[in-house]
């Protein structure tokens, strides 16, 4: 829509700004670790990180999450819980991070429009970061995306050198720098090469890839292939990636009760967890690690495009750095291209 | 430094046994620092094998991963024993699973290698960051060689070994029947530094720490599943009837989860550190577990997986027990 | 609520044969002692897994109690002597976590010894009246 640049001193302004009518969340760092949490003043960000430990997934899909409300005995009742009207920023979103929102919103629109989520994302707004240094595992690039990717934010910035490179995508971005329009400046072609110049450099410092083409089909046609069991066999079934993954889920439903009331809430769910599919009867169709690591592969590279035309995977490289086992999902794919159907 | 030679020649004459269905060791992983559990079921995968400082993985815990799947009819159950390479900390883990009776000591093949010291990943990728070739890494007497791109660094020890290394008492593994290489004389003394000194602060200075700690943690459960002592068949954080522990994730649930994880290793624990490395929010596990080896030791002069024939601390008892605290 | 009015809750763990005979006899003896303990009967202080003592502290318990029979005198013969060690351990456990240890007490109360138990009530519930609610681990429960 617009591209504009601002000086790097008069971030913190801008922030300030954004803060007065949105709640602003950013990368800060809690303990070691670095998280999007909201923050009250510009000196709590951190922007010297690679990405989020967790994916910020957690701020449109909580991982707990109250559906409604409810009191026992004969005074029962259902409650609903309301929606705040309060309207986000994430600042500083990663474009993979911000990809996997346009790929999960597919799920939550679907058939059933979620109103839990979609509540959030229509009342977020997504202030996306640029890359400028990648990581040893990411692989954006393969996935259709890029560390400089707009398509996905609704504001983004580029760092290119004193100041800032500033797109504005879309109308819900336009909303929330409306009134700081005098923090900005127009961008000159210069700025614009610039950016250029260090996207594709970035892109150049992007070493591991993932060659997708044809994967769905493929997938199709090795379901039984032993490989499967092989990489399993090193799988120690925890939750760490799917967790960690932007575009994972899937999620449990649970009544947590008091004697006099209680609620219905929804949390996070991995499908390593052997529970995840056991049914009321006691039978569990995914019995083995390995039915259930094959699932993982096979829910982002075979059957999300079947439902949606787009692979699940943004390359963010969240599980292959914090997997325990080193199980790669680049590797796998690699593997999977390579065996003789 | 192990022989690579000898590991896999004795490795190879394991494998080549018909009553050893497979053996866990290490490959090369796929990036930087990685080392990846490797198993080998014939001769041909040995050459993969390999062992650096990177092999932290304390592979005991695939013991007690092995699936028991209900059977296809007319089929019959697979009974060969499994061989695993182990390090000293890690044939701890074998001697405290046998000593509760969760493992049968003939139904295992273990490999003893006498360790020297593995390398935190922590330490490494912070030192070297941006590493996404595989990287060949050697040692010497004070030295690891690190070989990055064809140069080589000369990285001291005491700067990337991890922190239980630092203090082992246990290099040499306690329970074998194949030992590659000879045995190391050892210097470690069990150090409770750390766990001293926070002892010091006041309940309120510990309770603030423990909260912002465990309100990070994400319940993976990566920390119990990474762990070779924890194998029970049903986790009593999975239990839905009774529900000991919600599967909200807030700072009481999560504590609660905390207390009964460490609670349950109370000493069981072997100190491979294991859960700490893996820790997705970075908690510091060990600090929590060290703590319950130190009273454990103070308390009842016990100390996990030494000797196969001794009872499970928790499952014994002495008449002179300590018991000041009783009213 | 202030300091002086709060009345703490206090969840006993009393064996069978014992501790809970003696509360009996507490009573039948009519000997006063504070309301706040609320009684839960187990078979043996061996029986009382240190989750259910961390659970009672999570659902709002201000103090767990645990009472066995002496040493020597446990109708399983050593259920008690099991019990003192992991009550010995997970009171080390809590103190480092920052929960005060005397949130979690372990008695031994004989069967004859109601005096006895309305006395350690009254210690107990003193206790922990100073000690003032527990608020580390309490169970939210706003959703």
């Amino acid at each position: 829509m617009e591209t504009l640049t601002l000086e790097k001193n008069k971030l913190p302004q801008l922030i300030k700004k954004i803060q007065s009518r949105y709640t602003v969340l950013a990368p800060t760092k809690c303990d070691n670790i670095t998280l999007f949490k909201p923050i009250n003043d510009y000196k709590e960000i951190n922007l010297d990180f690679l990405n989020s430990k967790v994916s910020p997934k957690s701020i449109l899909f909580c991982q707990t999450e109250t559906l409604f409300k409810f009191k026992q005995g004969i005074s029962a009742e259902v409650k609903s819980v309301d929606f705040p009207n309060s309207k986000n920023v994430i600042f500083g979103i990663r474009p993979c991070d911000a990809k996997s929102f346009s790929i999960v919103d597919f799920v939550f629109k679907d058939d059933f429009v979620d109103p839990y989520y979609m509540n959030k994302r229509e009342n977020t707004v997504l202030i996306g970061l640029s890359c400028i240094k990648p990581g040893v595992n990411c692989f954006c690039t393969s996935m259709n995306g890029g560390p400089a990717f707009a398509e996905d934010v609704d504001i983004l910035l580029t760092d290119i050198g004193d100041k800032y490179y500033v797109e504005i995508k879309t109308s819900k971005g336009n909303e929330v720098v409306k009134t700081s329009k005098d923090l900005f400046s127009k961008a000159s072609s210069s700025d614009k090469n610039k950016k250029q110049e260090i996207s594709e450099k970035v892109e150049k410092a992007i070493t591991r890839n993932m060659n997708t083409k044809g994967i769905v089909e493929k997938l199709d046609k090795i379901f039984e292939d032993p490989i499967w069991k092989n990489i399993s066999l090193k799988c120690l079934g925890c939750g760490i990636c799917t967790y960690q993954c932007p575009t994972c889920h899937c999620f449990d439903i649970q009544d947590e009760t008091t004697l006099s009331d209680g609620a219905r809430v929804r949390v996070w769910d991995t499908c390593m967890n052997p529970e995840y599919t056991v049914h009321a009867s006691g039978h569990n169709p995914r019995p083995a690690r390995m039915n259930r690591t094959r699932n993982r592969v096979y829910h982002k590279f075979n059957y999300y495009p079947k439902n949606y035309n787009i692979i699940a995977c943004v390359g963010c490289g969240r599980c292959i750095n914090d997997c325990p086992v080193n199980i790669d999902i680049i590797d796998i794919i690699d593997q999977a291209r390579e065996v003789k159907a | 430094m192990v022989d690579l030679k000898k590991l896999r020649e004795s490795t190879e004459k394991i494998i080549n046994r018909d009553d050893v269905k497979y053996v866990i060791g290490w490959e090369k992983g796929t990036h930087g620092f990685q080392v990846t559990p490797l198993f080998i079921t014939s001769s041909d995968d040995v050459e993969r094998l390999i062992f650096n400082p990177l092999c932290v993985h304390n592979l005991t815990v695939f013991l007690m991963l092995q699936e028991k799947l209900p059977l296809r009819k007319g089929a019959e159950e697979d009974k060969r024993k499994v061989g695993v390479i182990v390090k000293g900390c890690d044939s701890r883990a074998i001697v405290q699973i046998i000593q509760e009776k969760g493992l049968n000591r003939d139904d295992v093949v273990i490999i003893g290698i006498p360790c020297t010291g593995v390398i935190d990943p922590k330490k490494i990728n912070k030192k070297f960051p941006n590493q996404t070739k595989t990287v060949d890494i050697d040692e010497d007497a004070n030295n690891f060689v690190i070989k990055i791109d064809g140069k080589t660094h000369k990285v001291p020890k005491e700067e990337l070994l991890m922190d239980k290394c630092k203090q082992c008492q246990f290099p040499n593994p306690i329970i074998y029947d194949v030992l590659v290489g000879s045995e190391i004389k050892t210097t470690g003394k069990p150090n409770y530094k750390d766990v001293e000194s926070f002892e010091k602060k006041s309940l309120k200075e510990k309770w603030e720490y423990w909260e912002k700690q465990f309100e990070k943690c994400i319940r993976c459960y990566a920390c119990r599943n990474v762990c070779p002592m924890c194998y029970c068949k049903e986790c009593m954080v999975d239990q839905l009837n009774p529900q000991w522990i919600r599967r909200s994730v807030n700072v009481s649930e999560n504590t609660a989860w905390n207390i009964m994880r460490a609670f349950h290793l109370a000493g069981r624990c072997i100190d491979c550190g294991e859960c700490e490395r893996v820790c997705p929010a970075e908690i510091p596990l060990v600090k929590l577990n060290k703590k319950l080896e130190k009273e454990v030791l103070e308390l009842f002069d016990y100390r996990a997986g030494l000797d196969v024939d001794v009872k499970p601390l928790l499952s014994m008892f002495k008449p002179d027990d300590p018991e000041e605290f009783i009213l | 609520m202030s300091k002086d009015s709060f009345e703490p809750n206090i969840v006993a763990f009393l064996c069978n044969w014992c501790s809970y005979a003696g509360a009996d006899l507490a009573g039948t003896s009519r000997i006063e002692y504070p309301p706040n303990v609320k009684i839960i009967r187990v078979m043996c202080s061996g029986r009382v897994n240190p989750m259910f003592i961390v659970n009672a502290l999570h659902e709002g318990a201000d103090g767990v109690l645990i009472g066995g029979c002496h040493p020597g005198d446990c109708h399983y013969i050593q259920g008690n002597y099991f019990a003192r060690r992991r009550i010995a351990v997970l009171k080390k456990l809590l103190e480092y976590l920052g929960i005060d240890e005397r949130r979690v007490r372990m008695t031994w109360v004989s069967a004859a010894e109601g005096k006895k138990f309305a006395d350690v009530i009254r210690e107990v519930t003193d206790d922990i009246r100073k000690l003032g609610p527990t608020h580390q681990i309490r169970r939210s429960n706003s959703w």
